[in-house]
Formats: C-alpha cells, sequence, structure tokens
C-alpha cells in the first residue's frame, strides 16, 4: 500500500488530490496523509507548501514590498494560500 | 540533569518534571502515560482524569511542553504522564523520540493510547507501534460522537481481540464512557504488575523473512544480558532492523558493536531480497495490517461519491473546470467595477469636492492659497494620492472575492485545473503556483518560484510572473475602462488579465521549445481541502489586510512618486513662470517625459503627459493614475453644489452620499447576472479628469482615443511591473536574466500595443 502510492504516482499521466488517490488505493483519506508524510521524511516525496516558507519571510522582511502590515511570516497579506503539493524527488536531490 | 520543582501543587513527594524512576515509588502509585495522535482529544481525557491536580514543565532538554497530573482511586494512586502529540514512534520529530524514550525507559505500568474513530486508520499505527513496546495497553476510542454521526459503526469487541488489547470507547468532550475508561484502567494497572514486560507477543507479524530477521536478532540480544534487560528484545530487534542510527544510541556496552554489525547484515540481506528501505517494508506490512483490521471492525464507510466528490467533478474537470475558473473570475471582476462603482464615486466626490474644498478653505484662512505650499498640498498630494485612494473599492472588491475563494476551498481546485495545462503547454505544472500568486503582487510570486525544484523552471517562471496582472494594474484599467468603455468595463478589464495568460503561457512555450528544452515534468499529488462556508472573519481580515498594504504603500511610494513629480512639474524650463507657478507643458517634467513620448507615438499615446505615467509607472503601478491625475491637471473645482453651506453641513451630505453609494451598491449586485437595478456611474474618473484625459488620447491618437487608451492598457499590463519586482528578479534570476526580462518585456508591450492601435485603425479605418 506505501508502496503503491509511489507506483500510482510514477505511472500517473496528471496530477490527481489526496481524496482521488485515496479512492483509488482504498485507504481512508487521513491514513493515506500518514503514508504520504512517511515517504516526505523518506525523501521520496518532496512537499510544496505553495507560498509558504521561506517565500513569505522574505516577502514579509519588509524590504522588498515596503509593506508595515505584515504581521510575520504566513500572513503577508498579498499572498495568495495555495494547497499544499507533493511530487516524486528526483532521486540525490533530497 | 536539573530538575525542576513545581509551582502548582504539593502533589507529588518528589514534585519535580523528571522521567518517573522504574523503581515505583509504592506498590499503589502506578505510572501512566497517555500517548496519542495531534488533536485526538488526548488533553481532554488528561484533564478529566486529573482535574486540577496538574502541573506542566518541560521535558528534560527540550522545550516540548510536559504535563503531569494525578488520579486517585481508593488507595491507588495513579501518575498521568501527558505525552507529546505524535503521529508514529518513528523518531523524526523531538515529539516523538520524548514518547518513544519515555514508553521504553521509564516503563509506566500502562499506556493509554487515545485514537480518532473517525480517523481509525490513520491512528492504529501509533497504537500497533505502542503494542509492539508494551503489553500493557489500553485502546480510548475517542470521537464516537462524531464517528456515529458519520455512519460508521466499530465492532469494539472485534477491535479489541484483534490489538490484544482493551478498547474503551468514549466521547471524551461530553465524558461519555470516561467513568469505563478508569474502571479498565485500575484493572490494567494492577495486571501489569505480575506481567513481564519483556515477554509478550504484538498482535501483528511481518513478512517471513523479516520475522525470520527478527528472530535471529532477537536471540543475538539474548546473549547481551543487558541489553535484553532494558529493552523488550523484539521491539529491539525490529528497531535494530529498521534504523541503522538506532545503534549508535544503544552501542555502549562491550558486544553490542558485534549486534550492531549482524543488525547491519540482516539489512543487507533483506535490502537485497527486496531492493527496498528496510524501514518502507515494515511500514508496509503495518499498514496492511492495519488496513486488513479496519476492514474487518468498521462497518458502514462510506462507499458512494458525496456530494463534495460530485462538485469537484465538474469544477475539477478539464474543460467544465476552466470554465467555471474563468467565469468565477469575471465575477470577481463584476464586483471590482461595477459593484464597487457606487464607493468609487462617493471617495472621489469626497476627495474632489468636499476635501478639496475644505483644504481650499483651510489654506485661504491662513492667506497661503497662492503659495507653492498650496500647490504642493492640491496639485502634488491631493491630485496624486487622491487620484489613487479613488481606487480603494475597486481592490477591496477584488481581495474579497479572492478571499472567499480561498477560503471556500475553491483556490486549491483552480490550481489543480490550471496545472493540468500548463504540463499541456510543457511546462512545470507548479509553475502555476506563482503565476496565480502573481494575481495578487508579482513581488512575493517572483520569490515563490523557489518552490519549483529546477534551476531552469525557477528562471522560466520568474520571467513569465510579470505578465500576470497584479493587484495595482486594475486602477488603471478601471480609470481608461472607466472613461472609454464604460459600458465594457467589466469586459475590457478581465480581458486584460486573459491576455497577461495568454502572454505568459506563450512566451513560456516559445522560451521552452527554445532556449529551456527539458523532459517531462514530475507528477503531482494536490491536497485539496475540504468545501466550507467562508466565514465573513475571514474574508474580513484577508480583506482589510491586503488593502492596508495598499493604503500603506498609498502613503509611501505613491505620496513620495507624487512630490518627485509635482516637484518637476513645479521647476520651469521654458516661457516665464515661476517655481510652483508655471503652465505644466513648460515645466521639467513635461520635457523629461516629452523626450521619450516619441516612442510612444506608433501606439497612439505619444504625448508627455501619457509618457510621463508610464515613466513613473515604473516605480510602482499604483503610480500611474496618480501621475495621470497630476498631468493631465484637473483643476480642484469648487463643490458641486452651488452655494457655500458651511462645513458642518458639507460634511452630512458627504455622510448622506455614503450612505447612497451603500445602497447603490447593493442595487450593483443583481448586475453581476444581468439585472439591472442600478444606473451604474463611470468608476474612477474625477470631475475634470476623464475628459482631460480622453482629450489627451484623442489628439495623442489622431482621433483614435479609445483604441489608444486599449493599446495604453496593453502596454501597461505587460511592461516592467515596478521596481520592487525588478529587485526580486535580480535577487532570485541574477542580473543578466533581470536585464534580459525587462528588456523583453518592454518589447512585448511595444509590439502588443502597437499591433493592437496601428491594427485597429486598419480594421475600423
Amino acid at each position: 500500500m506505501l508502496h503503491a502510492i509511489l507506483h500510482e504516482l510514477q505511472t500517473a499521466s496528471g496530477p490527481m488530490t489526496l481524496r482521488q488517490l485515496s479512492r483509488r488505493l482504498g485507504v481512508q483519506e487521513s491514513a493515506l496523509e500518514g503514508m504520504i508524510q512517511f515517504w516526505v521524511r523518506k525523501g521520496r516525496l518532496a512537499v510544496d507548501e505553495g507560498a509558504g516558507g521561506v517565500t513569505e519571510m522574505r516577502v514579509c522582511s519588509g524590504i522588498v514590498c515596503g509593506l508595515r502590515s505584515c504581521p510575520g511570516p504566513g500572513a503577508c497579506p498579498l499572498t495568495l494560500k495555495t494547497p499544499a503539493r507533493f511530487r516524486l524527488s528526483v532521486p540525490g536531490r533530497h | 540533569m536539573k530538575t525542576k520543582r513545581c509551582a502548582y501543587c504539593e502533589e507529588h513527594p518528589a514534585a519535580d518534571l523528571a522521567p518517573p524512576s522504574r523503581v515505583r515509588e509504592d506498590e499503589r502509585t502506578f505510572i501512566v502515560a497517555l500517548a496519542g495522535n495531534p488533536n485526538t482529544g488526548k488533553t481532554t481525557i488528561f484533564n478529566s482524569l486529573t482535574g486540577s491536580r496538574q502541573h506542566t514543565g518541560n521535558w528534560p532538554g527540550k522545550t516540548v511542553e510536559k504535563k503531569e497530573g494525578v488520579w486517585k482511586q481508593g488507595d491507588d494512586r495513579f501518575r498521568i504522564i501527558d505525552l507529546p502529540g505524535a503521529y508514529s514512534l518513528s523518531a523524526f520529530s523531538a515529539e516523538e523520540v520524548i514518547a518513544r524514550d519515555f514508553i521504553i525507559e521509564a516503563r509506566p505500568d500502562v499506556v493509554i493510547v487515545v485514537a480518532d474513530a473517525t480517523n481509525l486508520e490513520r491512528n492504529l499505527y501509533l497504537v500497533l507501534q505502542i503494542l509492539e513496546m508494551t503489553p500493557s495497553v489500553v485502546v480510548a476510542l475517542n470521537m464516537m460522537d462524531a464517528a456515529r454521526a458519520q455512519g460508521l459503526h466499530i465492532d469494539i469487541d472485534r477491535l479489541s481481540q484483534r490489538l490484544g488489547a482493551p478498547v474503551v470507547p468514549l466521547t471524551a468532550r461530553t465524558g461519555e464512557g470516561i467513568g469505563r475508561l478508569t474502571e479498565t484502567l485500575v484493572r490494567a494497572a494492577h495486571e501489569s504488575r505480575g506481567r513481564d514486560p519483556f515477554r509478550f507477543t504484538p498482535p501483528n507479524r511481518y513478512s517471513p523473512p523479516i520475522e525470520q530477521a527478527i528472530a535471529r536478532l532477537e536471540e543475538a540480544i539474548g546473549d547481551h544480558s543487558a541489553l535484553a534487560q532494558r529493552y523488550p528484545p523484539r521491539w529491539l530487534a525490529l528497531q535494530l532492523l529498521q534504523d541503522a542510527d538506532f545503534c549508535a544510541e544503544i552501542a555502549s556496552l562491550p558486544g553490542d558493536e558485534e549486534l550492531c554489525r549482524r543488525a547491519e547484515r540482516e539489512r543487507s540481506r533483506l535490502q537485497a531480497l527486496y531492493q527496498t528501505d528496510i524501514d518502507a517494508l515494515i511500514a508496509e506490512d503495518r499498514y496492511a495490517w492495519i488496513h486488513d483490521v479496519v476492514g474487518e471492525v468498521i462497518r458502514g464507510q462510506p462507499q458512494g461519491p458525496t456530494l463534495s466528490d460530485r462538485v469537484d467533478a465538474v469544477a475539477m474537470h478539464p474543460i467544465s473546470g476552466l470554465i467555471i475558473f474563468f467565469g468565477l473570475m469575471w465575477v470577481v471582476f463584476k464586483l471590482s467595477t461595477d459593484v464597487a462603482a457606487p464607493f468609487v464615486a462617493w471617495i472621489s466626490l469626497f476627495i474632489n469636492d468636499y476635501l478639496a474644498h475644505w483644504v481650499l478653505e483651510l489654506l485661504a484662512l491662513a492667506h497661503l492659497e497662492s503659495t507653492w505650499f498650496a500647490s504642493l498640498l492640491t496639485d502634488g498630494i491631493l491630485a496624486g494620492v487622491g487620484g489613487v485612494l479613488v481606487f480603494v473599492p475597486v481592490l477591496m472588491f477584488l481581495y474579497m472575492g479572492m478571499a472567499i475563494m480561498e477560503d471556500s476551498g475553491y483556490m486549491a481546485r483552480a490550481a489543480f485545473v490550471m496545472d493540468r495545462y500548463m504540463r499541456y503547454l510543457g511546462l512545470e505544472g507548479k509553475s502555476f503556483v506563482p503565476l496565480v500568486l502573481g494575481f495578487g503582487c508579482n513581488v512575493p510570486a517572483i520569490y515563490a518560484t523557489r518552490t519549483l525544484e529546477n534551476r531552469t523552471d525557477r528562471i522560466l517562471t520568474g520571467l513569465l510572473v510579470p505578465f500576470m496582472s497584479c493587484s495595482a494594474r486594475l486602477p488603471v484599467y478601471v480609470l481608461i475602462a472607466g472613461i472609454f468603455f464604460p459600458q465594457f468595463r467589466t469586459p475590457a478589464v478581465l480581458t486584460m488579465y486573459i491576455l497577461g495568460i495568454v502572454v505568459a503561457l506563450t512566451v513560456g512555450l516559445l522560451l521552452r521549445k527554445t532556449l529551456f528544452k527539458r523532459s517531462e515534468t514530475s507528477a503531482l499529488l494536490i491536497e485539496v481541502p475540504a468545501y466550507r462556508l467562508p466565514t465573513v472573519k475571514n474574508v474580513w481580515m484577508e480583506m482589510t489586510l491586503r488593502t492596508r498594504a495598499f493604503l500603506e504603500s498609498a502613503t509611501t511610494i505613491i505620496m513620495t512618486v507624487s512630490i518627485v513629480i509635482w516637484l518637476f512639474m513645479a521647476i520651469p524650463v521654458s516661457g516665464e513662470g515661476a517655481f510652483a507657478d508655471t503652465p505644466v507643458d513648460d515645466s521639467a517634467f513635461a520635457h523629461l517625459a516629452g523626450a521619450i513620448s516619441p516612442a510612444f507615438e506608433p501606439l497612439g499615446f505619444g504625448n508627455w503627459q501619457n509618457a510621463s505615467a508610464l515613466m513613473s509607472g515604473f516605480i510602482a503601478k499604483e503610480v500611474v493614475v496618480s501621475t495621470l491625475a497630476q498631468v493631465y491637471h484637473a483643476p480642484l473645482e469648487q463643490p458641486s453644489h452651488e452655494e457655500d453651506l458651511g462645513f458642518w453641513a458639507e460634511a452630512r451630505l458627504a455622510v448622506a452620499s455614503f450612505f447612497q453609494a451603500a445602497l447603490d451598491t447593493l442595487k450593483a449586485i443583481p448586475g453581476i447576472i444581468g439585472i439591472d437595478l442600478f444606473d451604474g456611474e463611470e468608476a474612477g474618473a474625477p470631475p475634470g479628469l476623464g475628459a482631460a484625459i480622453r482629450q489627451g488620447f484623442e489628439s495623442a491618437s489622431g482621433g483614435y482615443g479609445a483604441l489608444a487608451a486599449f493599446a495604453f492598457m496593453v502596454f501597461v499590463l505587460l511592461y516592467t511591473p515596478c521596481m520592487a519586482t525588478v529587485a526580486a528578479m535580480r535577487h532570485e534570476l541574477g542580473g543578466k536574466w533581470t536585464m534580459l526580462s525587462v528588456i523583453t518585456q518592454l518589447t512585448i508591450a511595444w509590439i502588443a500595443a502597437f499591433i493592437v492601435f496601428q491594427g485597429g485603425r486598419i480594421l475600423f479605418s
């Protein structure tokens, strides 16, 4: 089941949602999240948090935008929220 | 280790937060660990058991909070330690290490594992790992009310049989089942005293080669009495197999090195057999066992598609999803233009009728009406900043639309739909993320390219981001479209956004086919949140935060640029005028902008006024509007009402007109679906300014004012967004690519505007 996640991603023709994959594998979505986290920890899946982390830190530093209204990282007003995305890692990059 | 004394109670003789000793305090004191995934109600259960008899501190050497409390039952005393929430005990995080080490090192008499009944499959992973560590486990199956509400029926007895541990169904929130939990806890605690904590059989079995390796290692561990007395042999064997680093933690005793070498040989053997990591094999077997258990004990799991699934089938379909995306964007722009129009008109009225009048009156009172200061205040700051502030409602409605799409969970679906199209064009699918961010502001979008895996994709996406129409460009479109296409404002604005996407994709495709050839992109898994009704609080917060950011730029960048422009406009370089008293055509600014205006003549807007707006727009796009307001020199007028009513009467009129604007906004909402209750006003053009701009474009284009205006909008869309974006690009992509990008943007903007104007002239002449 754990390896089936990697197999599904390797053979997928396009993007899919967690829900679609959970239906395909017949596991609860929350259990699938746990399995995905396992592969993320192993470095086999990479996670993109959209505009999170470094991006917002830099924008909210105020140096670039000149904005003073950022209460802190993760709250830059001009940054849209985007979904977390997982992809197969390129070997040697993790 | 230094211990910390408890400041809250005198319940514990030792009153410290150190791990309890393996030597029990007395026969009637039991150590109970409370474990579970985060958000399973563990704290609620802890509070139910211990009440106010708790104390808190940190785990030794960690910043993770430790809570401990006491529960008494007759002569029995239970020290309950709330372990940090963790999804597994795989030692990847501090919380996991703390929980694992406590169970292994402190050997609690009982471990209560709290599991969420609605997410049993995920929660059982931790349960199983703990069942592999200790035989004294009680499973508290919480949130049974939610499980029942979802129609789930869990066969508790069968689950208990499969786990080999008591399972207590409960709803900690209401207190249901807590009594049974305590009864079970007392029983389990007493039973634990007569049991060998290292000799037990966990409920699951692994694949035969793994079991054989475990057995061989168990045998080897038996030869090391120190280790065999410290750890359960089977658990230790499993640890040594799945975690090479664990050897370093235990290898401190004579002979341990040999055990580690043996574990290494077993790992190599299994790896050669399965061609994958052993921990993945072990986790695979655990998940398979859990899946089997869940399939056996849960009945009533939803089988068919839910309502959300059915909505997603349409909203995330390649064709209908795209139509819905553009349909929603249409609604957002309709809100930003037509529905916002009454408020735009109100702010314009307020600034130009009332505020300007009051400023003029104040200046007259101070005998300053004919000074340079009066000119700076009225022609510089009020005209410049006021000209942009008029568009605050436009941005508020845009930000509101975006916040609703985000908060409802739709934005994630839009990203999913667009991802597919990015791939069709040979672009990295997730390039869409920075591109979408670009609609808000290009600067964070440029930084978001960091999330892309390879440098080629980062550069390519960074080059495309400036073509996405940021929110600062919207006021320009609304102003120009309001003057030249009042009946078609929304389509004109939406066209700009679509054109930006089309240009970005076309340029991306061309670059991918030429400079940035690359292999296919990797598959993606996207976490799409559940649909939910947007909350007023969230939407309001997002909207006001973003609007505040815009207002900050209005009071800093725009005001600065307005003052600089006023200064250049105040300096006479021809004619006979004096400082701050010169015809604008004779000013330094007119001559400076006039030097570059010939470049725009083929585009239909080649006069110095338009050139100057584009020139200052290089600093920030918000400034285009303020510059237009200044250079077209719409003089501040007396209020539209005939007589001077006095301050308070005018203030009352201003407030009354605000409520009228609010009413008109409500009337304008049905206009989104074509029901016209409100006779819309020309949004964004203060008195006199619209006419002056129209005349300027007409004369510069030889009578093709509307065409030139449209070409102007196209140019504003496609040329360099702002200095901050250029700085971000230089930081992320380097000077060479930034230079190329700026030149490319100017070239594309010029060519596109040229095609629009000259092509239009041929078509319409």
